[in-house]
């Protein structure tokens, strides 16, 4: 009886536009602020030239200036001269440089328009700062060749040792990949779950309720609707991990348009994989574990969630009457994705291991811990039976709460109404 | 043999005694009447009989056994307040209701079919039922109560808000599967609708049976002692009568009169007080009470008695 319940739930809402519409254009709309945020940082940074003035009381640094297209710099005497002509709009900005900079921790000032901006004062700084540098190195007489050495950082290659060898770290990218898997969990659990409330809300204010439970037994209505609701929230998680791998394809195209290769001191025609290697991201290993445990938790964590979500629903009549009932409900929720954070820190410390094996938090910590650490099989087995054992309770109070609530009209409930109906039913 | 037996069933919410020890069999073929003003307890029997609640005490049985969630397939249930998903097209709704209760997909959608046609609704079929007009969401309703040719209809209210013309059409299927055998619950405070329709009747007034059995016998229990009137001029004289305790004025209005003979008043001293009265009788005839009159005259006599205890 709960299949029927179920199609009919999944099949309504398949087919309407708004899942077309939110199942396509999410992943559009990420694509496109990612790739429109990429290319307005780029095009922000190549604003045209500023004209710059400089004060140098040294007589030197200036000369030692990186040829910069950016900037179309000039000297001048004094501040009188270079701060007349920014109020005359001749100059964006201009930078005084005190005699005594070589020797001690002298004060460069930076005087610019309002619209000359962050970047430019950020490379007026770095250029500034050079020079200096290179000067003070001259005076203490490094030769060329020992100031070239200076620069150049060592590489850095991050691994990690485990029973099967040794792999390139996954520190940075797990933690990446176990934030983004936790936060997509809560994100849809919270979405579905109130899309369960909604409908069963819905149902009671039009008093499709009655009908229903003259004809099905409420934990098969409760059962196909969470079931049923559940499965529209997994085809559309399929669609976006599917949008979500295909990306990752082209991770390193996509990150080669964003990253300098100067920056890692490589050539300019290093290939965007190499980029995101040289830079320490190595792009996670997703094994069918994870996939599996991925889905397992969000499937565990949803049923969970959605179910007192329908108790919820049925107790009220409006959304506004829902507040305080949701209030407790949310909050593992949204203490979960606080909590994430610093699970994602150590993932092997005991804060993570404990909360990771409670039923409420569990859905999101312990994809995100999985992602970021080997996690011990028996941990993720105890994990996962808590938590549906806490599903089954937890549906088994709102089959309850449902019988009662569906028929309560008026009144608006409050959480000891619902413990006496638990009790009465 | 009755197919539904409502025994001794009492229900509490909370402080309040919503149905109070109530009994009534429904026979196959036979129409009864679940009469009652409003709040006396009426849908709440039904919901019990649905089982969308469990009565505190007494039992309910269909067709000798004790009510089981195998029974709610056996029946189709038109609520009071009447709920269709809004968003749903009117097929599509059919469907998923006949399928909930145990018909093939192919099943419903056939008797579907046939059921939009009975009603007039095949041009809708393919419209969401929230653009359907109230009239037109209560066919639905009622097609969706039938549609698995229940052994037992229950009907609340099943007319409220209809033009005549589908209240009809309604009444005449009613009648029709009443005639196939069925056993139909017909809960109601319209009482005209059940003196038309029902068989028995079974009348309730908070929370206790107060009035049952065939609708014949039942009026039969009751003396002639309605006067109905039709006249040209002065209606004086059923002030003067009133005020004399003779009689109780039923109902009056423009040259017509009902009124209840009260303690043994002979029906020739309202004749004889019309004739001084008036210019013109055309009507004179002594009744038995109508059920509308039957149902006011028991149900004020168990207000006074409550009231009075």
């Amino acid at each position: 009886m709960w299949f029927i319940v179920a199609r009919s739930e999944f099949l309504r809402r398949v087919r309407s536009k708004m899942f077309l519409v939110s199942t396509l254009l999410v992943p559009l709309l990420i694509v496109g602020f990612g790739v429109a945020g990429g290319a307005m940082a780029v095009a922000a940074m190549e604003t045209g030239t500023h004209n710059v003035g400089v004060v140098d009381s040294t007589g030197r640094v200036v000369t030692r200036f990186a040829q910069t297209e950016r900037f179309n710099v000039s000297t001048f005497p004094s501040e009188a001269d270079v701060r007349q002509r920014l109020d005359d709009g001749r100059l964006d900005a201009y930078v005084v440089i005190p005699a005594n900079v070589l020797d001690t921790t002298a004060v460069v000032r930076y005087v610019a328009t309002r619209g000359a901006g962050l970047i430019t004062q950020e490379q007026l700084r770095s250029e500034v700062n050079d020079a200096v540098r290179q000067l003070r190195l001259d005076a203490a007489g490094l030769s060329p060749e020992a100031q070239q050495l200076l620069k150049r950082t060592p590489r850095w290659e991050a691994s990690e040792r485990s029973g099967e060898g040794e792999t390139a770290s996954r520190a940075v990218a797990g933690a990446a990949l176990g934030f983004g898997m936790g936060f997509v969990i809560y994100l849809v659990m919270l979405l579905y779950g109130q899309m369960v409330m909604m409908g069963v809300m819905e149902e009671k204010q039009h008093r499709v309720l009655e009908v229903m439970a003259s004809s099905v037994r409420p934990f098969d209505l409760l059962m196909g609707k969470v079931l049923g609701i559940g499965a529209v929230g997994l085809v559309q998680m399929a669609v976006w991990l599917g949008a979500v791998a295909t990306l990752g394809l082209f991770a390193g195209g996509i990150a080669g348009l964003f990253i300098d290769p100067a920056s890692l001191n490589l050539p300019t025609g290093t290939s965007g994989d190499e980029l995101l290697a040289a830079s320490g991201v190595t792009m996670p290993s997703i094994g069918p574990g994870l996939v599996v445990a991925f889905l397992a938790f969000f499937l565990g964590g949803y049923l969970l969630y959605a179910s007192l979500f329908a108790a919820v629903g049925s107790a009220v009549e409006q959304q506004q009457d829902a507040q305080s009932l949701l209030l407790p409900l949310m909050m593992p929720v949204v203490l979960s994705f606080v909590a994430l954070q610093a699970v994602l820190t150590n993932p092997d410390g005991p804060v993570a291991q404990a909360l990771s094996l409670v039923p409420f938090f569990s859905p999101i910590l312990m994809p995100a811990r999985m992602a970021a650490t080997d996690v011990p099989a028996w941990e993720v087995i105890v994990s996962l039976a808590l938590l549906v054992a806490a599903f089954l309770g937890a549906i088994w109070l709102s089959a309850r709460i449902y019988r009662v609530g569906i028929l309560s009209y008026g009144k608006k409930p409050t959480l000891r109404d619902l413990a006496r109906w638990v009790r009465t039913a | 043999m009755p197919l539904l037996e409502v025994e001794n069933v009492t229900k509490r919410y909370g402080a309040f005694t919503a149905v109070d020890g109530v009994s009534f069999t429904a026979q196959p073929g036979r129409i009864v009447g679940l009469l009652g003003p409003n709040g006396a307890g009426k849908t709440s029997t039904i919901r019990m009989i649905t089982r969308i609640t469990t009565p505190d005490e007494g039992t309910i049985r269909i067709g000798g056994e004790p009510l089981g969630p195998q029974h709610q397939r056996r029946m189709g249930y038109l609520p009071e307040e009447r709920g269709l998903y809004r968003k749903l097209k009117v097929g599509e709704q059919l469907v998923y209701f006949g399928e909930l209760r145990g018909l093939s997909r192919a099943d419903a959608r056939a008797r579907t079919t046939r059921w939009l046609e009975r009603l007039g609704l095949m041009d809708w079929a393919g419209k969401k039922t929230e653009e359907l007009s109230k009239g037109m969401q209560q066919k639905v309703q009622f097609a969706s109560a039938l549609l698995h040719e229940p052994d037992l209809l229950i009907l609340d209210e099943p007319f409220s808000g209809l033009d005549p013309v589908n209240a009809e059409l309604l009444k005449t299927t009613v009648l029709e599967e009443r005639a196939k055998g069925k056993t139909i619950l017909f809960a109601s405070h319209r009482m005209e609708q059940v003196e038309q329709m029902c068989d028995d009747l079974c009348l309730i007034a908070r929370g206790r049976v107060v009035l049952a059995g065939p609708v014949r016998e039942v009026k039969q229990r009751f003396a002639r002692d309605v006067v109905h009137l039709e006249f040209d001029g002065d209606d004086g004289f059923l002030d003067r009568l009133a005020a004399e305790q003779a009689v109780r004025v039923v109902e009056r209005g423009p040259g017509t009169a009902e009124v209840q003979l009260l303690d043994g008043t002979p029906p020739r001293r309202v004749l004889d007080a019309a004739l001084g009265s008036v210019h013109e009788l055309y009507r004179f005839s002594l009744d038995t009470p109508s059920l509308q009159d039957i149902f006011v005259r028991t149900v004020g006599e168990t207000a006074r008695v409550a009231g009075g205890s």
